[in-house]
């Protein structure tokens, strides 16, 4: 693994340069940390003293805010949670497999037009989401996808289809780092592009879809506005639709709550995070390349 | 993983120079390929043509009406160009909001990528912790754009706020900075840089996939570490370092939440913060103009494909491609 | 690409594109004519006993859903072939959702707007004109006249107010007994006002009051006693000079440190109730409506009390707090109508209710409801506003299109002023300029 790979010199005078960097390390960490620990803090504050109190520490401990965030509303906040995990995964999965595909044929294959259609699909990055909505609202309604007895059909479908340029784009750019001598001596092989897809880019594609899986999950778990549009019934909600619930801003508030359950959706994407960053560790350099 | 393949003989031995292989490139049917292409892009057509191109027509389509959301899409008016000439001849705020977006994108995206950059490099290296190290990194970037991230930019950045304590330690007066037309763009900034995680596990996902022989040979022929950065790392990681590029300035240009919710949607104060999408967003939402703002987005998307058109232009000078492929 | 960029220049471009939009907005109106079209024979106003669902969208917190729920059962136990599709949200989404459904012509039977967005609404005719169903399916006999008007559009009745409220002017009680300071009183000057305040920072070291030159519920008050009014019909109903003597008047407020720095009145001029200065202690007194008070009490732990916005207190008026509506393209609008009349008129409705969405509109059972609180903050604020309702001048007309514009474009100028960026005169003459044309 990488460990055992880098040059012996640069290994010898390891112990010292590891102390110094870790030193760097954990001051910008405190830095870039501070402002989460404040958030953690103030999950801890009670209501008169969040607009008070503007100190780390809570002056009266009021952990109730973690009971009562999680049954704030009629539907307990597990079900929100587990509403996002559910479309956060299959939007993980949809965008590994379709942004895939359609990253290897820009990549790798000569088709025509391949270089118009890759200016179309960089031309879906740039229209603002804003302007998008109604139209896409009252096409999805053509449709049939809206408001029917499963909602989240609008917020998935377009994800099995690639249409999340962003992750096409990310994994053509890693897809041109790996040589094409693999393919080549493939084809040489005899292996259809079917065949060079399925045995080199799939395997060695390895750090652009841990990559895409994370974003993916991490985007979807806080993505607001589709998620508002498209989702109308309480249980149904997801996490960023049911904490913008805790603050009715010219009515009633509970920002403890808020705040709380702000922290707790933390928790699952870290885990997803420091679960799959692994995985970027055994990239390509075990993979095979050096035989 | 299928390494039964990737390991067998024939990928080793082409592990020659580029030229010897292209010189063996068999002359198969481009027809098989370009069908295999288009079987392979499927997917992505049906989105396009089934999901993505009919809204983003329809809105260019409005871009030339009145449309204004309450009233039925069909009754809206068309006014020529109306919209686009009032956007360059009559609407302050238009311009307002194009001087904040290109002043933040100008600034935040390269310290944003410079940072993601570095804290890469650092945490590179495998070592007992780095995968925590990696995740309490990135932990800002989790937090998204929600309410509770609002609260506690305010009161890091406010008059009281614990910016203004550190900076107090060494006896310098702070500003009220978020809420103080001269500096709440930069605390936006300096929001867009904190959740620079998305860029860094790109690098980091990037470095990974250099070749470690690479660095052997240079450490070889007797590279330094400062040598083996520029002369390895940086070409093999410069299509990442382009495609981070390229999506944090767009990402720059469309900064809409963070803006929104600093400044609880209304790009204030004074409209110091109010970012281009924020203000298309208050536009098409708030006082119902869609038109206009559909307008305005297509103007965007002019203006950013351009830069993107220029980025993918000087990127063949730069970007180190290892297919050999030059486009 | 690049044809599409340009498609104006041609006019087949142009002919396709239409073309596109026909088709997606021809197939929806299609469907729903047919839809229409079929409910519409069967007649649901004719057999009573017909099963309906009625969507109901509004905005709330989880404790307005609980008392609409309870409400709602309530009328379901008396009608049992009603049922009820109930969405709520927070006011964060809210008009982002309303208006997507709007714009597929999805609008929810019954739903809530307020003031800021009724006209908005009202002129694209989204919502349905009730006035033939004014005195039969519903009853606004025990509503005060001014709050059946102020949800009349263009002649049109399309808002019912759910509730009432009146500007409040809320001060912290605590700090003012604490330090030997008079409290301030209704139809106290403006500038006996800004003294009061001055002398209040002078000796608490917190500034007296929130500058509220960047508020339209001020403004529009102390326009009302200068004997103008914010609108007149889709007109302003004052001059630049109007709002450069209120920004003057305020910058000689700041000027006497009776207000605090520009940074913290920014800090207040939002509507979040948590962020209101009385609340956060950066200020003795802050402009709000008066029924927020209980709210504003939970958010500190020192008393509060409200009185009437400075000078004559008969240019304030009974306000509608939020509005129900019935859907103009909604099949069952007659039932919508009498759950509305069930939700405004039936005692067991209002006592769900409570003041959640302002003082009851059915002033018969605002006071018997008034007897039943406890809750002392709630008690203070259904007094000093029924106190108040005695000198309730005439209501103003519902604020037209481009009021939300206004609201926004206002802030924007008194914080130029504010931060020393512009000039009271100039400010005012700017802000004239921005609104006027977006106003009708």
């Amino acid at each position: 693994m990488v460990a055992s790979t880098p040059a012996a010199s640069r290994r010898r005078s390891g112990l010292g340069r590891g102390v110094v960097r870790t030193a760097i390390l954990l001051l910008i960490l405190a830095v870039v940390l501070y402002p989460l620990i404040w958030m953690v803090g103030t999950s801890f504050k009670g209501q008169t003293e969040i607009v008070s109190n503007t100190g780390v520490l809570p002056g009266d401990f009021t952990p109730g805010n973690y009971t009562d965030g999680w049954n704030h509303f009629d539907v307990s906040f597990s079900r929100f949670f587990l509403n996002s995990a559910m479309v956060a995964l299959l939007t993980v999965i949809g965008n590994a497999a379709s942004c895939l595909v359609a990253a290897y044929a820009f990549a790798r294959l000569r088709f025509p037009l391949r270089g118009f259609w890759f200016a179309v699909m960089i031309g879906t990055l740039l229209l603002p989401q804003h302007v998008l909505t109604i139209p896409q609202y009252i096409l999805f309604k053509q449709f049939g996808w809206v408001g029917g007895e499963w909602p989240y059909i609008p917020l998935l479908v377009p994800q099995f289809l690639a249409t999340e340029a962003f992750f096409v784009f990310l994994m053509v750019q890693f897809m041109r780092g790996i040589p094409r001598e693999l393919d080549e001596a493939a084809k040489i092989d005899g292996a259809s592009p079917f065949g060079i897809f399925r045995y080199v880019m799939l395997p060695l594609s390895r750090p652009a879809l841990v990559t895409t899986a994370i974003f993916s999950f991490i985007w979807t778990w806080n993505e607001f506005f589709r998620q508002l549009v498209y989702l109308s019934d309480l249980s149904d909600y997801t996490i960023p639709v049911a904490m913008t619930l805790f603050i009715d801003s010219t009515g009633q508030s509970a920002i403890g709550p808020m705040f709380a359950m702000s922290v707790l959706s933390l928790l699952p994407v870290f885990l997803f995070f420091v679960a799959f960053q692994r995985l970027l560790v055994e990239g390509i350099n075990t993979s095979g390349l050096k035989g | 993983m299928a390494l039964t393949t990737a390991n067998s003989p024939s990928v080793r031995a082409s592990q020659g120079t580029g030229a010897s292989a292209k010189r063996r490139r068999p002359r198969r049917g481009p027809q098989r390929e370009g069908l295999a292409g288009y079987i392979f892009l499927s997917p992505w057509l049906i989105g396009l043509m089934g999901i993505t191109a009919i809204p983003m027509l329809l809105s260019l389509y409005l871009s030339f009406t009145n449309y204004d959301v309450l009233s039925p899409l069909g009754e809206a008016e068309w006014v020529g160009l109306a919209n686009y000439k009032r956007m360059f001849t009559s609407d302050p705020s238009y311009w307002r909001s194009v001087t904040v977006t290109v002043s933040f994108a100008l600034i935040a995206v390269p310290l944003k990528l410079a940072a993601a950059l570095g804290v890469a490099l650092l945490l590179n290296k495998a070592w007992r912790g780095v995968g925590l190290f990696r995740g309490l990194f990135y932990l800002p970037s989790l937090i998204g754009g929600s309410v509770a991230l609002a609260i506690v930019w305010v009161n890091m950045f406010n008059r009281e706020g614990a910016f203004n304590g550190f900076l107090a330690i060494f006896g310098i007066e702070g500003k009220p900075w978020v809420n103080d037309p001269s500096w709440a763009l930069e605390t936006l900034m300096v929001l867009a840089i904190w959740q620079f995680g998305a860029p860094m596990v790109i690098f980091l996902a990037g470095l990974k996939q250099v070749p470690t022989e690479l660095y052997e040979a240079a450490s070889v022929d007797g590279a330094g570490r400062f040598r083996q950065f520029m002369s390895v790392t940086l070409p093999m990681l410069s299509p990442v370092i382009f495609f981070n590029l390229v999506l944090e300035t767009i990402n720059g240009f469309q900064g809409f939440t963070a803006a929104f919710v600093l400044s609880d949607g209304t790009g204030g104060p004074v409209d110091s913060t109010l970012m281009y999408t924020l203000n298309l967003y208050l536009k098409g939402w708030r006082e119902y103009e869609m038109g206009y703002a559909s307008a305005m987005a297509w103007v965007f998307l002019l203006a950013i494909g351009i830069i993107t058109a220029v980025f993918f232009s000087t990127g063949r000078f730069w970007v180190h491609y290892s297919d050999g492929d030059d486009r | 690409m690049s044809t599409e960029m340009h498609p104006a220049t041609g006019n087949s471009r142009r002919r396709l594109l239409r073309g596109i939009a026909a088709v997606a907005v021809a197939l929806p109106l299609t469907f729903g004519a047919a839809a229409c079209g079929g409910d519409d024979n069967e007649g649901s106003s004719t057999d009573a006993n017909k099963p309906v669902e009625l969507s109901v969208f509004y905005w709330g917190s989880e404790k307005r859903a609980e008392l609409t729920q309870t409400a709602l059962d309530a009328y379901k136990a008396k009608n049992p072939n009603v049922s009820f599709k109930i969405t709520w949200q927070a006011n964060q989404g809210y008009a982002d959702k309303l208006a997507t459904l709007a714009a597929s012509g999805d609008v929810p039977d019954l739903f809530a707007t307020d003031d800021n967005m009724l006209a908005d609404f009202a002129t694209r005719n989204v919502t349905a004109d009730l006035n033939e169903y004014k005195g039969n399916k519903l009853d606004l006999s025990k509503f005060p006249p001014s709050l059946v008007e102020y949800g009349t559009v263009d002649g049109k009745l399309v808002g019912i107010a759910a509730g009432e409220n009146t500007q409040g002017l809320v001060y912290n009680k605590t700090l003012l007994t604490t330090n030997a300071l008079p409290e301030p009183t209704t139809g106290m000057t403006w500038e006996a006002f800004i003294d009061w305040a001055a002398q209040v920072t002078t000796k608490t070291k917190v500034p007296g009051t929130m500058d509220p030159s960047a508020d339209y519920k001020a403004f529009w008050v102390w326009l009302r006693q200068q004997g103008k009014d914010l609108y007149n019909g889709k007109q302003f109903g004052f001059t630049a000079d109007d709002v450069a003597k209120w920004f003057t008047l305020w910058k000689g407020a700041r000027d006497k440190k009776a207000t605090p720095t520009a940074d913290i009145i920014h800090e207040g001029n939002v509507t979040d109730i948590s962020k209101q200065l009385v609340v956060t202690g950066k200020a003795a007194t802050s402009f709000v409506w008066a029924n927020q008070m209980p709210e504003l009490k939970k958010s500190t732990k020192d008393d509060l009390g409200v009185v009437a916005y400075p000078g004559d207190p008969s240019a304030q008026w009974a306000r509608a707090a939020m509005y129900w509506n019935v859907a103009n393209s909604s099949d069952n609008k007659a039932v919508a109508v009498d759950v509305i009349n069930f939700l405004v008129n039936d005692e067991a409705a209002v006592t769900a209710l409570g003041t959640d969405r302002g003082l009851p509109s059915n002033m018969d059972l605002r006071a018997k409801f008034a007897e039943t609180v406890t809750d002392p903050a709630m008690k203070l604020s259904i007094q000093v506003e029924n106190d108040l309702a005695s000198k309730f001048g005439k209501a103003p007309q519902v604020p037209p299109k481009g009021h939300s514009t206004f609201r926004s474009e206002l802030v924007k100028a008194a914080e130029n002023v504010q931060f020393g960026r512009a000039t009271p005169e100039k400010a005012a003459a700017d802000l004239i300029a921005v609104v006027q044309p977006k106003l009708g």
